[in-house]
């Protein structure tokens, strides 16, 4: 770092501009839970007077964590922390590699008699035994020697000082992630019907369409329901075409997408399709008809007295009198219309009389045509998100640095521990000394162990 | 007897446990302490047995899942995660002084769990969205967060009523003298808030990776999101704010409170803004 302080270096590693942004990015935050965003907020403002609501328009308010300020504050957020951390890092990089020997001379100043633990032997035995127990209980152990006097230093968890940096890189990770995400992927939504295909997705939050380089059919769609009416499964069972070949085929569940080169397909939604279809037949002059599958507005004719039939509804449950169709029959003489149930014969068994009472649920209105209805099949249609996020890797490697760099910062502590051998009259004296970055508490319990393991080790 | 009944004689149990631990604040004994000690494990045990028995029962049920998966079975493992950590940090410690702050709201969860308004008890099947292993890690992480919070939030009071002794009066008349020094109290303000930080830093993050399986995008700012951001972010500046600017003490309190409030939002207040976590209304 250059002695000279530069202003805007200054202001950018300050904590107190971290903590005024994160303050104000909290406020806006709780700001767009209480004004819905994005799609909720049409119907908000349009209850508004048109000034607030071009107000708000004009500040984004409506999709504010997309808005110029909370990227310009997440901007800042981000500088802010590159500048402190490259501030700070020297200090942590001291601590890291602070020499533990010699020992300096104040560490066993204040330490009282008592704790001071006497040996009845020569130096030389009590150190080795000391270092026996050391070499137990850690790993590398460094030895010094000054005025007669030996000590030992030994450390843990020094690296902790840098969890702070790793914790740090992540949210820069993940801010950097949101960023790839936003740039270089996409949101999108499609229905699609029972046995149809598409190639158009509907962008989120904009009326732009993308055309995927491969069509995805819905082979089926299936619900099921729980005996308590709550649903229990949604499956959309898809097919991945390119060029009229069925490249893969997958299903798609909650909590299970299914990714096709890099596109991720989630079971989002879902809905009846319009299109029903109606198993009709008929007899008249030609005898009985064969059976045909039929959706609303088909049209079908009838040669031999001139007239057309549009189906004009198709109902799978209609007054609780089961499926039916309403017919239109267009003829020299004008329009007929009436209904043709499934279940006509115990319609007509439960109401007796009801054809003469209600002549538009006779299905032989039009004579002597007399209409079938063998069934109807509802059809669904399955409402998929379609995603595309090169950002989620990042994202995923900020995670996990996260939960490492917090782990290290605030449970791996920085414990050092000083033993000081000195020859006191025919005895020898042990002292043991230590440092924590944190949790005294704990800290105090280890080093409790280790002049015990020292104590019991003198004494045998 | 079933695992319901079990689970009221529980919020007997923590309320006993309470008084056991108030006694010994406030008479100074530390018979009560042990007997709190003694009560609250009891609770616990018994609320384990319960819940262990509800998840059976699902099984038998044919659903077949953790209770982890509605508003009611949260607040119950809520105050199970209260008391699990406070029983471990008074174990790990050897000291009760928290416990007269924390315990309570084991018994207010576990009185909300079953006298509020609109909380269905009852085991239902899990709706799409929740069948996925990410439920228990998810709910887990962020219950043991929500704990480690509500340890802070206790320490805080605590600091607040120690606060009102008498400097330098006798610990043999005034109770509140009795209490831990502040800095002491600082010190659990700090546990509990690094425990909780953690978690809900995990909390968050395993629901993100929920959220990308389930609905389509890691971070979707939807209310609760925002709001365990929010918390997170207090957080964050409280933890800031006494690393490198040195605050201890009255901040430190204070701020254990605001952020305790935050949770408290994110968890039950969200629940009234419309968003994708809003089936836990149920």
């Amino acid at each position: 770092m250059s002695k000279k302080v530069n202003p805007v270096w200054s202001f950018l590693s300050s904590v107190k501009l971290t903590i005024c942004l994160l303050v104000v990015i909290a406020l806006l935050a709780v700001v767009g839970t209480f004004i819905p965003q994005q799609e909720g907020a049409a119907e908000f403002l349009s209850g508004l007077s048109p000034e607030t609501a071009n107000l708000l328009v004009r500040f984004q308010i409506c999709d504010i964590y997309h808005s110029l300020v909370f990227y310009l504050l997440m901007s800042l957020l981000s500088l802010n922390l590159i500048v402190c951390s490259l501030n700070r890092f020297p200090v942590s990089r001291k601590k890291v590699n602070a020499p533990g020997l010699p020992v300096s001379d104040d560490l066993f100043i204040e330490k009282s008699p008592e704790s001071i633990l006497y040996a009845d032997m020569a130096a030389d035995a009590a150190v080795t035994r000391v270092e026996g127990i050391l070499k137990e209980k850690f790993k590398t152990i460094q030895k010094d020697e000054t005025n007669g006097k030996i000590s030992f230093f030994t450390q843990k968890g020094r690296f902790s000082h840098l969890g702070v940096y790793v914790v740090h890189l992540s949210v820069l990770l993940l801010i950097a992630g949101a960023v790839i995400g936003s740039l270089f992927g996409f949101e999108a939504f499609v229905y699609i019907d029972e046995g149809q295909s598409v190639q158009e997705v509907t962008l989120k939050g904009k009326p732009v369409s993308k055309t995927l380089d491969f069509a995805v059919r819905c082979d089926k769609f299936t619900v099921a329901f729980y005996n308590n009416g709550a649903p229990k499964t949604y499956r959309s069972d898809l097919s991945f075409i390119r060029n009229d070949r069925i490249i893969r085929q997958g299903s798609v569940l909650v909590n299970h997408p299914l990714t096709f080169e890099g596109i991720r397909f989630y079971q989002s939604s879902y809905g009846p399709s319009p299109d029903k279809k109606a198993f009709l037949s008929y007899t008249g002059k030609g005898g009985q008809s064969r059976e045909m599958a039929l959706s609303e507005r088909d049209v079908f004719e009838l040669p031999e007295s001139q007239a057309s039939v549009t189906i004009l509804r198709v109902e799978e449950n209609i007054m609780e009198m089961g499926p039916a169709v309403k017919l239109n029959i267009t003829t020299p003489d004008g329009d007929i219309q009436f209904w043709v149930f499934q279940h006509i014969e115990e319609i007509k068994n439960m109401n007796p009389g009801i054809i003469n009472e209600v002549p538009m649920f006779n299905p032989g209105l039009f004579e002597p045509y007399v209409f079938f209805l063998h069934g109807v099949e509802q059809k669904f249609m399955t409402g998929l998100q379609v995603v595309r996020d090169p950002g989620v890797p990042v994202v995923a490697i900020g995670g996990l640095l996260m939960i490492a760099g917090l782990m290290m910062t605030f449970w791996m502590p920085h414990r050092r521990f000083w033993i000081l051998i000195a020859p006191d009259g025919g005895k020898t004296a042990i002292q043991v000394a230590g440092k924590s970055s944190r949790n005294p508490e704990a800290f105090a319990r280890e080093m409790n162990l280790i002049r015990n393991a020292i104590k019991e080790s003198i004494a045998a | 007897m079933t695992h319901t009944t079990i689970l009221s004689w529980v919020t007997f149990i923590y309320f006993a446990a309470f008084i056991f631990y108030l006694f010994r604040t406030v008479f100074g004994k530390e018979f009560w302490g042990r007997l709190a000690t003694i009560t609250a494990w009891t609770g616990l045990a018994a609320q384990t047995v319960a819940m262990l028995w509800r998840w059976k029962i699902s099984y038998d049920m044919g659903m077949g899942h953790i209770p982890l998966s509605n508003l009611y079975e949260s607040m119950v493992f809520f105050a199970w995660a209260i008391v699990f950590l406070y029983l471990f940090l008074e174990w790990r410690a050897g000291n009760r002084v928290i416990g007269t702050f924390v315990i309570p709201f084991a018994f207010l969860a576990m009185a909300y769990a079953s006298i509020a308004p609109g909380i269905n008890d009852r085991i239902e099947p899990l709706i799409p969205a929740l069948q996925s292993n990410w439920l228990t890690t998810h709910v887990v992480t962020c219950f043991l967060g929500y704990a480690g919070f509500t340890m802070a939030f206790g320490s805080g009071l605590m600091y607040f009523v120690r606060s009102l002794a008498v400097p330098g009066s006798n610990p043999a008349n005034g109770w509140t003298a009795r209490l831990p020094l502040p800095d002491s109290l600082d010190m659990l303000i700090y546990q509990g808030t690094v425990l909780g930080f953690i978690f809900l830093t995990m909390g968050i993050i395993t629901g993100s990776v929920w959220a990308h399986y389930a609905w389509g995008s890691y971070w979707s700012w939807d209310p609760k999101e925002t709001w365990s951001l929010i918390t997170w972010i207090i957080y964050a500046t409280m933890l800031h704010a006494r690393f490198v600017r040195g605050w201890r003490g009255k901040p430190m309190a204070i701020m254990a409170v605001i952020g305790f409030a935050c949770v408290l939002f994110t968890y039950l207040g969200v629940n009234y803004l419309p968003g994708l976590h809003s089936y836990l209304k149920a």
